[in-house]
């Protein structure tokens, strides 16, 4: 099936309806009532504004974000990386299609294509010649973009960061450098300006000046003050010079300071940030370097093999509930709470505010083995009714059913010490918070997302 | 009268008595008659333009034509740099343009490669431009001058070599000439760069101070001038192109000066000047062997110019009384009868007298040169030379300098006879042989 976007009333052209199925929506948000999955999703019109937001929107869904998408119109640069080119003749459609489901079903299904990596890799398995470009920007802050990525990561991260990481975990490869550019220590914004400064007292009042270096005598002086009626006199030791190299050259210094009239060969160089309007020096600037990436073998082994090497997999132990669930049995538990006051419960947080850091300091493998050990110890104090859920790779909730106050405190005590081994394992650098909160605390005006939401943002 | 002829009668008792010193005075007219009267003359002019010079105020005008630098390149690699470089630091308010031909650029790359270095310089002078021709197929000195002739846009043309420098207001004190229409060609002192190097260039150091700086100076003040050297000549362009430009065949600078000199009885106003203010700098060949090639080609061409390419040329009716018996004085008599009269003269001597005799009347001559040479240096150094310390060294190879003339006179014997019976003016460096065939043979 096709699903084809267009504002006008036009329609494909026939000879696509003969091999497909094909669906008019004016939007998304009408696809989006019945969300039936298609084979490809083909936008049209010439708006670019209108291509531009579909697209956008269908990278960022968490279902149909690695869909084949086409246009059947010109589209702006930026969206061109988002999209499968141009409608491809109806049998070239079809194979397209067809290969897509083929790596579909090699590809191991689970449920780590909801993390950012995750939904990379698929993406990227279902194009096996894709390349990763960027596209360059004036106008945005660092010149450099991956469309893809920001698509992808629904805008969450900073997209070279998430790449740093990516590259060191050898999900990418690198294929060509593109560019190597320099960026604010402050901002990161390659919008810089440099302005050479009187290397003495810095003020930016300088001058290219005409110099004179005297043989006779070795006076050096402005070029003026040597001229006397047509000719070159020295202004000290009045010899006529006549011949450059034998009598006279032009010295190296050559600018002067207006405000503090020092001479100079080469100025200071500063670097002004036109975003931030710091100050600073050229060595301080960042060096960043832009490249072009495709799936690595490892990218590709974890697409078919499922074996994400993603950091929240050593919590795979714990038998997560989806989020959703987790949330919906949490909102059940408030309002019975509320309506029962002896059936209490108990919230509790985990959060691990820098388990990529860590991945680059460790090892990966050894990172995961002190993950999956904790998560080891943790289960052990979990109950069986006890559920427990991810919100984000290093976010964890666990759902404690009939578990007041004092039941949480201890709870809390018991993790703590198990968490001492995970931090004597990391060397102390781990970075982690608790919270908890038991259903007293917790007002009747609250529902579990803003629940869970409040919380961790007083973890962060 | 009475006591004229008491001295006359003892002078021919004294030679009757000493009968050898009777050969020795047969030296004495002839030096008299040829030499004595041309130096005089020569300073005579001299004083008279320095006398002229001290009275009068010294005037500037603001008179800035665009002027053309065109210099011929060949092989001289990143010498040609220190040209270029002397050029653009000219202290002249006008626009200087500087052409540099390369010729036969596939052989010279060296010297391309030396002037494209340049170009980035040029920016940082203001009114100062450089145009490179590269010329592929080589056609010598003389096509690259026309070429650079045809290319320029200024209004002056100054014709320079790629291994020859200048002084930084050597373009001002020659364009100032032509602020006079009747100007049609200026030249100026040239100076040796490579003095210091060996004895050779020193000898030519003082010979060049001696024959250009007071030589040409006194000759273009009578309107005389024998040349305009092609290493260092500055042209009304608007003239040059009239007569036509360089003629091809070696010894295009003598061609050009005698071609611009028969214009002189129809145009009695037009004048060549020599302006000492306008000082060049060039490198001199450095051994002996160089030496005596470069002056086998130079006084060969003398002959090849006079006797062939301008034998009904020179004439009073083409260039007036004045320089036609100039060019009989100077350029034939002095400078290709008496190298002639000197060989044989040494050798009738040699033959004829006894030894001593012989070598005594040698050292007279050697002694009357000597003192010639010494008086004239003194006057150079005392009047006219613009770097006085600098040409205080030269009085060190003064006794050495008199038996370096007569080498080259010498020389000159054999440079004009391999001319008439070799034809030595196809065997130049200056251009290829299949260009100077083209020129009258």
């Amino acid at each position: 099936m096709l699903i084809f976007f267009s504002k006008e009333k036009t329609d494909l052209p026939e000879h696509y309806s003969d091999l497909f199925e094909v669906c008019h929506f004016s939007d998304f948000s009408d696809w989006e009532k019945n969300r039936t999955i298609p084979s490809a999703f083909i936008i049209a019109g010439k708006d670019r504004q209108y291509i531009s937001s579909v697209l956008a929107k269908i990278r960022r869904d968490d279902e149909v974000f690695a869909s084949l998408c086409f246009a059947l119109d010109p589209v702006a640069p930026f969206d061109s990386l988002l999209l499968d080119g141009q409608l491809p003749q109806p049998p070239a459609l079809r194979e397209a299609v067809n290969q897509v489901e083929d790596l579909l079903k090699s590809l191991k299904s689970n449920e780590t294509y909801i993390t950012h990596q995750g939904r990379l890799i698929k993406y990227l398995w279902l194009r096996p010649d894709f390349i990763l470009q960027p596209h360059h920007e004036w106008q945005y802050p660092r010149f450099y973009r991956y469309p893809l990525l920001e698509a992808l990561s629904q805008d969450s991260s900073d997209s070279f960061e998430w790449l740093r990481n990516l590259a060191n975990n050898k999900i990418i490869e690198a294929l060509t450098m593109v560019d190597r550019q320099r960026e604010c220590t402050y901002c990161r914004s390659a919008h810089l300006s440099f302005i050479d400064v009187c290397p003495n007292c810095l003020s930016i009042d300088i001058k290219l000046q005409a110099s004179l270096h005297c043989f006779t005598c070795g006076c050096v002086d402005v070029q003026d003050r040597f001229m006397h009626s047509g000719t070159i006199v020295c202004p000290k030791c009045h010899t006529h010079l006549r011949h450059i190299g034998s009598d006279y050259d032009r010295p190296i210094e050559n600018y002067r300071c207006q405000s503090c009239s020092q001479s100079f060969v080469e100025g200071d160089v500063q670097v002004r940030c036109a975003m931030c309007e710091n100050e600073m020096k050229p060595g301080d600037l960042v060096l960043n370097e832009v490249h072009s990436w495709r799936l690595s073998d490892k990218g590709r082994t974890i697409a078919f093999r499922g074996e994400v090497f993603d950091l929240s997999s050593g919590f795979d132990q714990l038998d997560f509930i989806s989020r959703e669930l987790f949330i919906h049995d949490l909102d059940w538990m408030m309002v019975t709470s509320q309506r029962y006051p002896n059936m209490q419960f108990s919230l509790f947080g985990i959060y691990f505010a820098n388990l990529p850091d860590l991945a680059e300091l460790f090892n990966h493998a050894r990172l995961l083995q002190m993950l999956e050990s904790f998560a080891q110890r943790l289960r052990s104090l979990l109950r069986t009714p006890d559920l427990s859920t991810r919100t984000s790779e290093n976010m964890l909730w666990l759902l404690l059913p009939n578990t007041d106050e004092q039941g949480l405190n201890g709870f809390q005590k018991r993790i703590e010490s198990s968490m001492k081994v995970l931090l004597e394992e990391s060397e102390h650098k781990l970075d982690f918070r608790f919270i908890g909160i038991s259903s007293r605390q917790i007002s009747g005006k609250e529902n579990a997302q803003l629940l869970l939401a409040r919380l961790a943002g007083e973890l962060l | 009268m009475e006591s004229l002829h008491q001295i006359w009668s003892f002078f021919l008792v004294a030679t009757s008595r000493y009968q050898d010193l009777h050969y020795v005075f047969m030296l004495i007219p002839f030096v008299l008659f040829f030499e004595l009267p041309l130096y005089f003359l020569n300073w005579m002019s001299v004083f008279r333009y320095l006398f002229r010079k001290s009275v009068k105020a010294p005037e500037s005008f603001p008179y800035h034509p665009k002027v053309t630098c065109a210099i011929t390149c060949y092989a001289e690699g990143m010498a040609v740099q220190s040209t270029v470089i002397s050029l653009l630091e000219q202290v002249y308010p006008g626009h200087i343009e500087i052409i540099a031909m390369v010729d036969g650029v596939q052989k010279n790359l060296a010297t391309y490669q030396a002037l494209k270095e340049l170009a980035p310089l040029v920016a940082n002078y203001t009114k100062r431009s450089l145009i490179i021709i590269p010329k592929i197929q080589r056609g010598g000195r003389v096509s690259s001058l026309n070429a650079g002739l045809n290319r320029a846009h200024g209004e002056i043309f100054f014709a320079l070599d790629g291994d020859t420098s200048f002084d930084n207001q050597m373009v001002s004190a020659a364009a100032a000439h032509f602020r006079n229409p009747d100007i049609v060609a200026v030249t100026g002192p040239m100076r040796v760069r490579n003095a210091r190097s060996t004895l050779i260039t020193r000898l030519q150091s003082l010979e060049y101070m001696l024959t250009m700086q007071i030589g040409k100076l006194g000759f273009a003040k009578l309107n005389v001038i024998n040349n305009v050297p092609g290493a260092f000549g500055i042209f009304r362009k608007s003239f040059i192109q009239k007569i036509g430009g360089w003629n091809t065949g070696t010894a295009e600078d003598l061609d050009l000066t005698l071609r611009i000199k028969q214009y002189y009885s129809r145009y009695p106003h037009l004048r060549i000047e020599f302006e000492p203010g306008a000082v060049s700098h060039t490198d001199a060949p450095e051994s002996l062997r160089d030496f005596l090639k470069q002056r086998l080609r130079w006084d060969g061409d003398l002959w090849y110019i006079y006797s062939n390419k301008h034998k009904y040329g020179i004439s009073a009716a083409m260039m007036g009384w004045g320089n036609f018996i100039f060019l009989l004085w100077y350029g034939i008599l002095f400078q290709i009868v008496m190298p002639f009269s000197i060989v044989i003269y040494t050798v009738y001597m040699a033959v004829k007298l006894p030894f001593h005799t012989f070598l005594l009347s040698m050292l007279l001559v050697y002694l009357f040169y000597f003192s010639l040479i010494m008086l004239q240096y003194i006057f150079y150094l005392a009047l006219v030379s613009d770097r006085k310390w600098e040409d205080c060294e030269a009085a060190l190879i003064l006794p050495v300098y008199p038996l370096f003339q007569f080498i080259s006179r010498i020389w000159s014997t054999v440079a004009i006879l391999n001319q008439i019976l070799n034809k030595g003016h196809l065997d130049s460096a200056m251009a290829p042989l299949w260009v100077l065939k083209k020129g009258k043979q």
